[in-house]
């Protein structure tokens, strides 16, 4: 450890760098880390216990890398009278419901310790934009997965309070995705019969979802997907597959800087095992996420992670002179800094005369619809999001059905009110 | 019987076991209100966890799960130790939060050498798991 280090342990920086650098210490001996290292990014869940916040961050005035916030608080912010139309309730708080609170606490520390409060799960599009190499500890699992494949940032399973205290003393234990020895693939993955120049973001998301579904913690590598891959359509790869699987990082031979080519991406060894995804296995992943048997929806939801400004650029574009349904509800999610762009490019004024209502919630594992859906009878959801599908059928205990198709199926049910398969 | 392992967070307890034989997540798997198990099985389904040893492969799911640990140690309603095969990172935050003493890469599987109700002494300073 560096002599700046040893002071963090030893007080000298406060109690809380202290207790951070303590717990930061435990999980590097607990992982064989031959040391320390410096990291670059946190991003932070907002469900947090006030009470181990103040105990890591006591007397810390200022985090020490760059910071940012994950949903779900003020999820009306965006559109209060859409929410409150779809039932949303006023001040409904996920953090008292779930957690106990008391959130205004929660982020007056987080304030004090200059975390940007973006609640947002796509650090990557509002500022938080990691490097190659660089060590994040984010978390989220669809914004540390993005950010590993996409950019070969450095961010591994972790959790809440290692997050905390990396912000605060700006260090993580040499573990992980920051180690180069963990990052090459040991799982090939080739494409069979696959007309991916046509593929849809929904398209996408299934190839994800089976993939990580296959692998579990282990690394992959996918074998013939274009180079040309957009930032949409690589997070609607990637964003699933910690959900059905555990997955660090999964290279796209010539997408992932690290993985120009394939031999690159497997460190010039043979992958483990060889598994190949063709349509069957695209339409098993379909399947899998269908659970509705109905085809009248109530509930239509798009943003898991939350929308770039090009998604809402087409949802608009879908919904141009069109109505929703009044008995059907259309939620867009979104950051707020991203809204924000919306609303100058006219995006967000055609989305809500169609009816469409804004959020900057999260619709995967904490998505209000989850748990108070059932009561305001919702009951059949359609999504273009295969995170978000995954984990609605979960949480709501089966009480949600799900429906999963591409955004252009989905807007046409919220218009419609009828799901359509092609 | 004595298994000899390795140190994952340190302290020293004993206890009666309760035995998952999947992974676990406090973020699902366990009511930090109640410090009841949530996992759907007849064995396990409603048991307090609540100063038990949990014996399990390893971790999963939600980075949140420290925080529960963390709330349920507040409420005394957390588990006393952690004895797995292989531990993984939120796991072990989760003990160490709630200054639980954990235990991994044991000698023997403890999956098969303890039942759910043995008293078992943990060493997690030393690694040392002891089945009595």
């Amino acid at each position: 450890m560096t002599k700046e280090e040893e002071g963090m342990l030893n007080g000298e920086h406060g109690p809380g760098i202290k207790r951070s650098m303590e717990l930061l210490v435990k999980l590097g001996e607990a992982f064989d880390a031959e040391r320390m290292i410096m990291a670059q990014s946190a991003h932070i869940h907002c469900a947090m216990s006030l009470d181990l916040l103040s105990e890591l961050t006591e007397g810390a005035t200022q985090c020490r890398v760059i910071t940012t916030t994950h949903p779900n608080a003020y999820p009306d912010v965006l559109d209060p009278t859409g929410c409150k139309r779809i039932g949303l309730p006023e001040n409904y708080d996920i953090y008292e419901f779930i957690h106990g609170g008391p959130w205004r606490q929660i982020e007056d520390i987080f304030k004090r310790l200059g975390y940007l409060l973006t609640y947002t799960c796509v650090p990557f599009l509002v500022g938080n934009l990691p490097r190659m190499g660089d060590v994040i500890s984010w978390g989220g699992t669809s914004g540390a997965v993005t950010a590993t494949s996409m950019f070969g940032a450095c961010g591994s399973r972790d959790s809440v309070p290692a997050n905390v205290a990396t912000s605060v003393t700006g260090r993580a234990p040499y573990i992980g995705m920051a180690v180069k020895q963990n990052r090459y693939a040991q799982v090939l993955v080739e494409l069979d019969g696959l007309d991916v120049a046509n593929f849809t973001n929904a398209d996408y998301g299934a190839l994800g979802y089976y993939i990580g579904g296959k692998t579990g913690s282990k690394n992959m590598v996918i074998n013939g997907l274009p180079k040309t891959l957009t930032l949409e359509q690589f997070r609607y790869l990637v964003s699933p597959m910690p959900v059905s699987g555990a997955t660090n990082i999964c290279h796209v031979a010539g997408v992932t800087p690290e993985a120009r080519t394939l031999d690159e991406a497997l460190g010039g060894g043979k992958p483990e095992e060889v598994i190949t995804a063709g349509r069957d296995q695209i339409k098993e992943a379909v399947s899998k996420l269908t659970t509705a048997r109905s085809d009248k929806v109530d509930l239509v939801k798009l943003g898991c992670p939350h929308c770039s400004i090009i998604e809402l650029r087409n949802i608009a574009s879908l919904l141009t002179g069109k109505k929703v349904q009044p008995n059907v509800r259309l939620l867009v999610a979104t950051a707020k800094q991203i809204y924000v762009l919306a609303e100058v490019m006219e995006y967000v004024d055609i989305i809500k005369q169609a009816g469409g209502v804004f959020t900057n919630t999260c619709l995967g594992s904490q998505d209000p619809f989850n748990f108070i859906g059932p009561k305001l009878g919702v009951e059949t959801v359609a999504t273009n999001s295969a995170r978000s599908a995954h984990y609605s059928a979960r949480t709501s205990g089966g009480k949600i059905k799900l429906l999963y198709g591409s955004v252009k199926q989905c807007i046409d049910s919220a218009i419609t009110g009828k799901w359509r398969t092609t | 019987m004595k298994l000899k392992g390795h140190k994952i967070n340190g302290g020293r307890v004993e206890g009666e076991a309760i035995v998952c034989n999947d992974a676990f997540s406090f973020l699902g798997d366990f009511d930090p209100l109640t410090g009841n198990c949530l996992i759907k099985t007849p064995e396990l389904e409603g048991k307090s966890m609540i100063d038990k040893i949990l014996v399990c492969p390893t971790g999963k799911g939600s980075s949140r799960g420290p925080l529960n640990t963390y709330r349920a140690m507040k409420l005394n309603k957390s588990p006393k130790a952690i004895v797995c095969i292989e531990a993984e990172p939120v796991l072990a935050a989760a003990a160490m939060v709630a200054n639980m003493p954990m235990v991994d890469r044991l000698d023997k599987n403890p999956l098969e050498v303890i039942k759910t109700g043995d008293w078992v002494k943990v060493d997690g300073d030393n690694g040392i798991v002891e089945v009595t």
